[in-house]
């Protein structure tokens, strides 16, 4: 009676929520990563905007790509208790990310006054920054939750 | 979860029903019926019943609540 019973694998296969947050942490490591490494040197409104456009275009096509490759898309009340909980611990460190973001926009004043664009860029790469920080955060969350099967 | 403990594996082995089987039925994803056989994840009062209903046996049946030590004093 036990045999089919304890050939069941304890480790499940990925759901498509989880597919689907791979996805997300792949898109946002790739794009993002590239754009840090560039914005030391050279950075503009214009390499902002072009990162985040390419973020979403990215996000769109790994979304559609895993969708199209799962078959069974169901999502049930556990997958919406992680999504709660990875949305927390993402805001959590949103939050810590304003606070350390702003610390360091007063940091860069207290050396002079900065130009206004330099300053606008300043403000919406660190902005941007902290966006990516706390949606990695909130993925590996929802991850760490997935693998632990809370 | 601590204090609530069911008997869902042994349910499934006597009615021969595979986790797939059982997540179908109540509406639920394979993993999530792996977590709860695991008293990892405690499912709601809704999915609890669904579980009860489909194995035909009333809720306590299937799961089993044990408060702990200090609320058992009172």
């Amino acid at each position: 009676m036990s045999n089919i019973f304890d050939m069941e694998p304890t480790m499940p296969n990925l759901t498509y929520e989880e597919r689907s947050l791979y996805g997300m942490l792949v898109a946002n490591l790739a794009v993002y990563i590239p754009y840090i490494l560039q914005s030391a040197r050279t950075n503009s409104l214009g390499r902002i905007a072009g990162t985040l456009f390419l973020l979403i275009v990215v996000q769109i096509v790994l979304q559609i790509i895993i969708a199209v490759a799962t078959r069974n898309r169901l999502q049930d009340e556990r997958d919406q208790l992680i999504r709660l909980r990875g949305y927390r611990a993402g805001y959590i460190a949103f939050a810590s990310c304003i606070v350390i973001g702003l610390g360091i926009l007063w940091l860069h004043t207290l050396l002079g006054p900065l130009p206004t664009q330099r300053m606008a860029i300043h403000f919406l790469s660190v902005m941007f920054g902290m966006l990516i920080v706390a949606d990695v955060t909130r993925i590996i969350t929802q991850l760490i939750a997935y693998r632990r099967a809370v | 979860m601590p204090g609530i403990r069911n008997c869902i594996r042994d349910l499934r082995a006597t009615h021969g029903m595979t986790q797939q089987d059982l997540a179908d039925r109540i509406g639920v994803t394979r993993q999530t019926v792996i977590a709860i056989e695991a008293d990892k994840y405690s499912p709601s009062l809704e999915v609890a019943f669904r579980i009860a209903t489909v194995f035909a046996v009333p809720l306590e049946q299937v799961f089993q609540y044990q408060p702990p030590p200090e609320t058992r004093k009172r």
